[in-house]
């Protein structure tokens, strides 16, 4: 990413369109949501709403600070927090909890994923799946996942061990029973 | 997990990764063109309301130098021109200020005069037209032989009738000073003076004139009406005891009026000379400041003043600006901390 003064960040972002940042990174998006949420349909609508967001914010976005992938990523992690928030107040409200509410057993995480993995994975919180998606799915560095979890780069190798041991954990008992 | 486990997870994950389904993307690509709109940036902002500022503070100061430059030179705060600023007259053999009327008419040896007698015949001694009048004067001098300097001004001062009321007389290897307090007849003090500024050289004089004749006309309105009591009373054959009090008090009233008259008169015979003499020299003169030199004098005032209100500014804000720093800190933790247990909890 170029850095030097002459080039601003407007330039920058202009010699990219909306349209076609979003087109790149949609898949990213939703992959990340699908790992969030474990709700492909709830993913879907999550990813909508992300880049609605993104219009909206698209002249703030500032490529010096981070690529637009990292940017969305954030974005979407931002929208899916919002949306469990207002779930948790809907459930205490309703007393009601709709995440439990049982889909078909469709491979949430993609297709031809084995039975073991697609299991295990739905075993795991939304906080360990999303660094799953971050650090192996979309392939992100440490420093990057970092940056759009808002923790340290030494937190995000913690979370990443713990949630690729209970995923172990999690498979290997699948296995034997 | 092992490694080798770990990669096939890897492998499977990412070649299961799904994609976009088609609803979502044209939905997607359905999403308008953001506008053209300008943003305001926090950062751009802060640094050109910093150098503004910067260029605020820069100007005011020179603003200030200038303006003040205008206004001339500041007086040097040195002894020698703080004595150069009671100076009435620049450095003459003859510059004494003298007092517009002269008292004319006291003659006699002064340890002789008898200022009773002369306050009694004072509507006689005194000239026609003459107004009593105190007169004092400070010479300062610089000579060259401090021993021959005192001598000749004490010579002169007896010579013109006056005399030496106090004389202090000091040296110190090669430098001294000599004080004199002279009396001089004020219708000779022109000539005194110009004789004692041939002394030496001239570093400051003072000159001071005040006027005594309308006290001396009081006092004389007051012992005229004490007289003309006593004379009343004195032609009574005889005085009850009322009258005989009064009379005494006359008496004593009229002689204290003649006291104060006497002393009066003394003031006005005789002009009062102070004459400093030393052989120092005299203390370098500071240059007066150039224009550049008061410029950047009133200038750097400015900006040290300036400093000091932004010093000030953030010693009162600073522990503010610290405690907002770290509640916005502690809010972003616990933020980060409610967000990390929501997705906990989200399964």
């Amino acid at each position: 990413m170029p850095t030097s003064w002459p080039i601003g960040k407007r330039s920058l972002r202009e010699g990219r369109s909306f349209a076609g940042v979003a087109e790149e990174h949609l898949d990213d998006v939703y992959r990340y949501l699908i790992y969030v949420t474990g709700n492909p349909q709830l993913a879907e609508e999550l990813a909508a709403e992300t880049f609605e967001r993104a219009l909206r914010r698209w002249r703030r976005f500032d490529p010096r600070r981070a690529s637009a992938r990292t940017w969305l990523c954030q974005l979407a992690r931002t929208t899916a927090l919002d949306h469990f928030r207002s779930e948790r107040r809907r459930r205490r409200r309703e007393e009601a909890f709709a995440l439990e509410t049982a889909e078909a057993a469709e491979a949430a995480f993609g297709e031809g994923l084995a039975p073991e993995l697609d299991a295990a994975l739905r075993g795991l919180s939304a906080a360990e799946r999303e660094v799953v998606a971050l650090r192996v799915v979309l392939e992100l560095d440490g420093e990057t996942t970092a940056r759009v979890l808002g923790i340290r780069p030494t937190a995000v190798s913690t979370r990443l061990s713990r949630a690729l041991q209970k995923l172990e954990e999690r498979m290997v008992s699948d296995v034997r029973s | 997990m092992s490694e080798a486990r770990f990669e096939d997870v890897m492998r499977e994950l990412r070649a299961a990764a799904p994609t976009a389904p088609d609803a979502l993307r044209e939905r997607v690509r359905a999403l308008p063109q953001p506008g053209a709109r300008r943003q305001l940036r926090l950062r751009p902002m802060l640094a050109a309301a910093a150098v503004i500022a910067l260029g605020i503070g820069i100007g005011a100061a020179a603003i200030g130098g200038f303006r003040d430059q205008a206004s001339g030179p500041r007086s040097a705060s040195s002894g020698a021109s703080a004595a150069r600023e009671r100076v009435l007259t620049k450095k003459t053999p003859q510059g004494a200020f003298l007092p517009r009327r002269s008292f004319q008419g006291l003659q006699g040896n002064p340890a002789q005069r008898d200022f009773g007698a002369l306050s009694k015949a004072a509507p006689d001694a005194l000239a026609p037209g003459g107004r009593l009048q105190r007169y004092e004067t400070t010479m300062q001098l610089r000579v060259k032989d401090l021993s021959e300097a005192t001598k000749s001004a004490i010579r002169t001062t007896r010579a013109l009738d006056g005399y030496v009321a106090s004389a202090d007389y000091g040296t110190a290897g090669s430098t001294g000073d000599s004080t004199l307090d002279l009396r001089i007849p004020i219708q000779r003090v022109q000539q005194a003076i110009a004789s004692f500024s041939e002394l030496g050289t001239i570093l400051s004089q003072h000159i001071s004139v005040a006027d005594l004749q309308a006290q001396v006309d009081t006092v004389d309105r007051r012992l005229a009406a004490a007289r003309a009591t006593i004379a009343r009373l004195e032609a009574k054959p005889s005085l009850t005891p009322v009258e005989q009090i009064r009379l005494a008090e006359a008496k004593r009233t009229a002689r204290s009026l003649r006291r104060s008259r006497s002393g009066l008169v003394q003031q006005g015979t005789y002009a009062s000379v102070s004459l400093l003499l030393t052989t120092r020299k005299a203390a370098a003169e500071p240059a007066s400041p150039g224009r550049f030199d008061r410029f950047w004098d009133n200038a750097s005032d400015i900006l040290g003043k300036e400093l000091i209100a932004v010093l000030y500014a953030l010693i009162v804000i600073g522990p503010f600006a610290l405690l907002a720093a770290a509640a916005l800190l502690a809010e972003r933790a616990r933020r980060r901390r409610a967000d990390h247990r929501l997705l906990e909890e989200a399964g």
